[in-house]
């Protein structure tokens, strides 16, 4: 009985400490907030996953769920893949349309940024504080400003890349509005918004390239050189491998900023000509807010979830080490 | 036991107020209390202190209308207090997919009329005693009003007649450099086009720099085709309005027409379309001779590009064939939500500002938009204003509404334009584009 009493009395007291008080209560609110804000969301969009639900309809009683928005299982997930509607065509389009806009922008990113790293690597130190901010400078930029300022250099008629074309003899193109303009099978409205795109995007990886190539050990390359490899043979044999843990990280974080491009096509072609642009975040963006269908929206975003959650697992598989240097 | 009982007790009113907030929590009805004046707030509503929200979408020349409305309501009414609140376009239709499922809404609200169909779930029904829809039918243009009337009620009243059809914005100083008579007299489509070939001029790489005549603008597009297939005598509805109808003679020949005047250099819609060189912009750029955009395109292109030094003026094109009858979308209006606790002081309002004759004239004049009402219309005000509605006035009364589709703007936006476009283009045929623009406009009734 005392024992009880005893025990009942500590509880009384809350049996934590002012301090331990103050910190669960100031890691518990923010904690259900982010509950009621964050993980509500998606729970939300998972549910309408199931759904033909329309905000602009009442529904049924619970959440709006049932009624006019009613259940409709997987059959989103059915009409996507199978499905003969506008909105089935319209979503296939851009899945591959994304696609190729990651796997080009991811591949041109590379082949620019490793190379023009190693070079601005090589140069004088002076110089070098002065190229990085030269081509970091894009990434800073606005990315609405990005696009405009490529519409209006892409513009057919008082555009600068068509002037040049006329100076030098050319016949100038709608880079942004000509459905039949293609160049080895992408269209030419595509490869106009990637350049744009890589243009705003390259000098962040530029960055992560530099301070990578500056933490290899001098003494490396070194013994390389003196054990007789050429430059070609130090960069492939010493440089690529010993980089390979922040090309895993620069391939990972491409990959996810390409899969979710939006403001760039938006503003630049909404997605035209013919659909050469839609992308899978511009779809749907247009089918929740456009077109009201936000079930249906949902099943395209878990959709582009799970894609990027594969490609990224399958990155982080090739690409990984098992070492440190 | 006790503490478990209420943490999970507190964790179900969490998880129940988390619920209620997206669920909508409706409010109470209020009891209807019979509103004052017709529209004139002569008779405040209510001597309470009333506080209202207006939500509409951002355009300057439309709210300073609206602030002149509220002001004038809110001299007459002394205990009525509106806050106007305006959204970005694309902003506002967000935010009402958002706020709307959630009860949170403005009391009364800016709405397309073509979208009240979309809508009419979470609208309020204008009682019989602010207007019943014989009176509104009276008042207003039959298209303007026709959006706001679903399955037979009345959910708000139009602002404007949301004219897309038969307007053509005409730059002055390139008729006088090309020698052609201005303002132009067509007496059939094929003048128009013998004007528009004089008014096309290509650079020196063989590139059109100016479009004779635009009309490749998806509105442009879509409303002249469906004026075209009416004005010679089809319909793109089936008999019941339960189907669409677009693979006709008629509305093959209205495409016709149309890569007619493609093929005669009137135009090249890969460089003048909704993409690149948008009519409200490339002829506020010289870039067009004839350009085909509704009235409300003026205020904001001179707003926009205030170096456009060109003569300029608006005209309306002959029909096809026929009487110039056409389509129309139920233009800008207000709706009351059913969640307001002040519905009656918000209709009041609605009236206030739609249907009394001069408040709508002064929002018609300051937003640069054609009258929904026709005593309005035909009003001295806006003759001297606005003498391109004078010029319409006989084209008015030919105006039927759209008719509501199932999503409105998938059809015009993303069946009708992007198939046209495609066929000017020469990427489909005009059978081709008909086929796929039936079969798409009749899968969204699914």
């Amino acid at each position: 009985m005392f024992k009880r009493n005893r025990v009942k009395s500590k509880n009384k007291g809350g049996g934590l400490r002012v301090g331990q008080r103050h910190f669960i209560l100031s890691v518990t609110i923010p904690m259900i907030l982010y509950e009621v804000i964050g993980i509500f969301a998606l729970l939300w969009a998972f549910i309408l996953i199931f759904f033909k639900y329309s905000p602009g309809r009442a529904g049924g009683p619970i959440l709006g769920l049932g009624g006019s928005n009613p259940f409709v299982g997987l059959q989103h997930f059915q009409n996507m893949f199978t499905g003969a509607s506008l909105e089935a065509r319209q979503f296939r389009i851009s899945l591959v349309n994304t696609l190729i806009f990651a796997f080009v922008v991811l591949v041109l990113n590379l082949a620019i940024t490793l190379p023009l790293a190693t070079l601005i690597e090589s140069v004088k130190s002076r110089y070098k504080d002065l190229f990085r901010m030269i081509y970091f400078l894009p990434v800073l930029t606005a990315s609405v400003g990005v696009a405009e300022m490529w519409t209006y250099l892409y513009d057919p008629q008082a555009g600068l890349i068509n002037a040049i074309l006329r100076a030098l003899g050319g016949t100038p193109v709608a880079w942004l509005s000509d459905p039949r303009a293609e160049f080895f099978g992408i269209s030419v409205s595509m490869l106009a918004v990637i350049i744009a795109y890589l243009w705003a995007d390259y000098g962040y990886n530029l960055v992560i390239f530099i301070a990578a190539l500056q933490s290899i050990p001098r003494e490396l390359k070194e013994a390389a050189m003196i054990d007789g490899a050429n430059p070609w043979q130090t960069f492939s044999k010493i440089t690529i491998p010993l980089l390979q843990p922040t090309i895993l990280f620069v391939c990972v974080m491409t990959m996810l900023s390409s899969f979710q491009v939006f403001d760039v096509v938006q503003v630049m072609t909404d997605g035209g000509p013919n659909h050469q642009t839609r992308v899978m975040v511009l779809d749907i963006y247009d089918n929740a807010f456009r077109f009201q269908r936000m079930g249906w929206s949902a099943a395209v975003s878990f959709v582009l979830f799970i894609i990027v959650m594969v490609v990224t697992v399958i990155q982080m598989r090739v690409l990984r080490t098992d070492w440190e240097y | 036991m006790k503490k478990k009982l209420i943490v999970t007790f507190v964790l179900l009113t969490i998880f129940a107020m988390t619920l209620s907030a997206c669920g909508g929590g409706a409010a109470e009805p209020t009891e209807p209390v019979a509103p004052g004046d017709t529209g004139s707030g002569a008779e405040p509503v209510s001597e309470e202190k009333v506080v209202l929200r207006l939500w509409t979408h951002q355009n300057n020349a439309f709210n300073a209308g609206y602030e002149t409305i509220i002001e004038a309501y809110m001299q007459e009414n002394p205990n009525v207090e509106i806050t106007l609140e305006t959204f970005e376009y694309e902003l506002y239709l967000q935010t009402l997919q958002t706020a709307m499922p959630a009860g949170e809404e403005a009391d009364i609200l800016q709405m397309f009329g073509t979208w009240t169909s979309q809508y009419a779930e979470r609208l309020e029904p204008i009682p019989d005693t602010v207007m019943t829809i014989a009176e509104a039918e009276n008042t207003f243009y039959s298209a303007p009003v026709g959006g706001f009337i679903v399955d037979g009620v009345l959910y708000g009243l139009p602002q404007e007649f949301n004219l897309e059809y038969g307007g053509v914005l005409v730059n002055k100083t390139k008729f006088d450099a090309a020698g052609i008579t201005f303002p132009p007299v067509w007496a059939d489509r094929a003048a128009m086009l013998a004007d528009a070939q004089a008014l096309t001029e290509m650079d020196n790489a063989g590139m059109m720099s100016v479009a004779g005549y635009n009309f490749t603008g998806s509105d442009a597009l879509a409303f002249d085709f469906l004026a075209g297939i009416r004005q010679r005598g089809g319909d793109y509805w089936n008999a019941d309005q339960s189907g669409f109808t677009f693979n006709t003679p008629e509305a093959k020949a209205t495409l016709e027409w149309m890569m007619s005047a493609v093929e005669a250099g009137a135009v090249d819609p890969v460089l003048f379309n909704d993409e690149e060189n948008w009519v409200g912009d490339s002829f506020f750029q010289s870039r067009v001779g004839i350009g085909y955009i509704g009235t409300w395109a003026i205020a904001e292109g001179l707003a926009n590009y205030p170096d456009f030094a060109d003569e300029w003026g608006y005209a309306w094109l002959p029909s096809y064939e026929g009487d110039p009858v056409f389509v129309a979308d139920s233009g800008w209006g207000l709706v009351v939500s059913p969640n307001s606790t002040n519905k009656d002081v918000a209709w009041d309002f609605v009236k206030f500002a739609t249907a009394n004759k001069a408040n709508a004239e002064g929002w018609n004049i300051a937003s640069g938009t054609i009258p929904a009402m026709p005593d309005v219309a035909k009003s001295d005000a806006i003759a001297a204003e606005m003498p391109w509605v004078a010029q319409a006035l006989d084209l008015l009364p030919y105006g039927s509404y759209l008719g509501n589709m199932p999503d409105r703007d998938l059809v015009v936006y993303d069946i009708l334009y992007p198939h046209l476009i495609l066929a000017l283009q020469g990427i489909e045929t005009v059978d081709e584009a008909l086929e796929a623009i039936d079969a798409e406009a009749n899968a969204t009734f699914e």
